[in-house]
């Protein structure tokens, strides 16, 4: 007969009621949303520091000056050929390749105009030197011995300027890691705000609860429980928040010219990090409540 | 042979020059000597403060002596790990003068709790529950909310929650203040039976006519120490 009655098990501790579980769900969803930009930022510097480091070590350029006095075709030839040699000669030189005056006018266009007479300027010859392992090729050394055999030539390291860029996006880098971990200790600290209260609320109904024989471990599952599902319903909301605002900042950014960063994108293994966030979110929601619990119970009683 | 019976003549309860004290107030109860053997049967009186609730409370671990020992199934609960205290409390069924039930429940959860909290299958729990409810005629009120229930109701839930467990100390504190001469001696007479199968019951009361009822002694508080009072008479109509 008892099969029949319509009893529906209620959990004995009633945490969905619980006044903090609105302000866990709103700072959980909120720490989530800045989370995951955090991390998006994270993920982003990390990658344009990576690709700038690859091109650092994939090569350098060298300017050749203009001779002051007019000379020869030969003349020419032979100065920048003393120079292909030079870096011929180098090891971890892969390949020199003169850059064709038709790519230097490209270059020089969008600073002169496209009507500019570029005949009549001065323009240095510019030579690609690409490296088989840049990480090694002493730039300094290099650059020293050239001026020696070749003072009109001088090396055009990117990495000098690069290496500042880098500086700087390695400072956006920390600051987004200090983020990441601010808004972890935030949300912990919510965590724990909310559980104390709720323990406090209830109690009495604890007391009873050990008074019957529960265990420390009876009380922190249910709110361990609790917390798993606060946890990622609340993280569910602030990822899809985080991916709406993500895309809106792409769309925005699609149309510009961005030529440092413009390649930069996120990877799969990126995405499939962002979409675990709630998962996370509910198993460090779940542990803190259980040991927060643990721990707050060993005072009383 | 000798340890065996040592065994069977501890006491259940045992406490040693107990005191109890709350904070920086003087002592509410001082150097209380007090062994129940087990399957003993005592009424807890005393006038209102002279330390029944805390004695109880203690008998049902919730508090611990200020001074002295206390010995629960054997064990020193002073030196008890907070599991042990829970697995001792498993084996201990209290009613409270308040009821103290969960109010957000129904009165089938609420006798439930003690069967969960062991972690037992809620087919068995079904079974046990429903048996319990019905001898204690709240077979219609089971997935009545606490705190829809009169007060009569709520002791006969409090009482079914305290004894669902067949517990082996049976700690009751004006059990049968808030229902009708018929119900008071309904649940009298399953204290009584409980205790024939071994529950070592202690019953706090201030009624007279129920002491003289029964044939059991007391466990009475003054002056902050206790005296026991012999069972002095047999009342044959009592069970």
């Amino acid at each position: 007969m008892l099969n029949k009655l319509n009893i529906r098990r209620r959990t004995e501790l009633p945490l969905k009621e619980d006044k903090a579980n609105f302000f866990l769900e709103i700072s959980t969803a909120i720490s989530v949303f800045l989370f995951s930009m955090a991390l998006v930022a994270y993920f982003m510097t990390s990658a344009v520091i990576s690709s700038w480091r690859e091109s650092i070590i994939d090569g350098l350029t060298v300017q050749i000056l203009p001779p002051s006095e007019q000379i020869l075709p030969d003349e020419e030839t032979l100065r920048i050929g003393k120079v292909i040699h030079f870096f011929e000669g180098l090891s971890g030189v892969e390949k020199v390749a003169v850059v064709k005056e038709k790519q230097i006018k490209k270059l020089m266009t969008p600073w002169l105009g496209a009507n500019a007479d570029l005949e009549a300027l001065p323009l240095p010859k510019l030579l690609n030197v690409r490296l088989s392992d840049g990480k090694t090729f002493d730039f300094e050394k290099a650059g020293d011995d050239l001026k020696e055999i070749a003072p009109y030539a001088s090396i055009d390291n990117h990495g000098i300027w690069l290496k500042k860029l880098i500086k700087s996006a390695t400072s956006l880098k920390s600051l987004s890691l200090f983020v990441l971990i601010l808004v972890l200790s935030v949300a912990v600290f919510s965590i724990l705000y909310a559980v104390g209260t709720s323990l406090k609320v209830h109690q009495n109904i604890i007391e009873i609860l050990h008074i019957m024989g529960a265990t420390d471990n009876y009380v922190a599952k249910q709110y361990a429980l609790r917390g798993f599902f606060v946890g990622f319903f609340s993280s569910l909301a602030g990822t899809l928040m985080a991916f709406l605002a993500l895309r809106i900042v792409s769309h925005l950014s699609s149309g510009l010219e961005t030529g440092l960063i413009g390649a930069v994108s996120l990877g799969f293994e990126h995405w499939t990090v962002l979409a675990l966030i709630p998962l996370f979110s509910a198993v460090l929601s779940m542990v803190t409540s259980f040991f927060c619990v643990k721990h707050t119970l060993k005072e009383m009683m | 042979m000798e340890a065996h019976k040592n065994i069977l003549t501890e006491p259940i309860i045992d406490m040693q020059n107990v005191s109890i004290r709350y904070g920086k107030d003087p002592e509410v109860l001082s150097d209380i000597k007090l062994s129940l053997e087990k399957g003993s049967f005592h009424f807890l009186t005393g006038k209102s403060g002279a330390g029944k609730t805390s004695l109880l409370s203690m008998m049902y671990l919730a508090l611990k002596p200020s001074r002295g020992t206390l010995n629960v199934f054997g064990a020193n609960v002073g030196y008890a790990r907070r599991e042990d205290m829970a697995m001792m409390r498993r084996k201990i069924g209290v009613v409270f003068q308040d009821f103290r039930l969960l109010e957000h429940l129904s009165a089938y959860d609420n006798v439930a709790v003690p069967l969960r909290v062991r972690g037992m299958g809620e087919n068995e729990i079904r079974k046990r529950v429903k048996e319990l409810l019905s001898w204690v005629e709240l077979d219609k009120s089971m997935d009545k909310i606490c705190s829809t229930l009169s007060g009569g109701e709520k002791q006969r839930v409090a009482i079914a929650r305290a004894v669902i467990n067949r517990p082996e100390i049976l700690l009751a504190d004006e059990p049968t203040g808030n229902v009708d001469d018929d119900i008071a001696f309904k649940l009298m007479k399953l204290f009584v039976e409980l205790n024939k199968l071994g529950t070592t019951v202690v019953i706090a009361t201030h009624s007279t006519d129920l002491i003289a009822r029964y044939n059991y002694p007391q466990i009475h508080l003054e002056n902050k120490g206790l005296k026991i009072i012999p069972a002095l008479r047999r009342v044959k109509n009592a069970e």
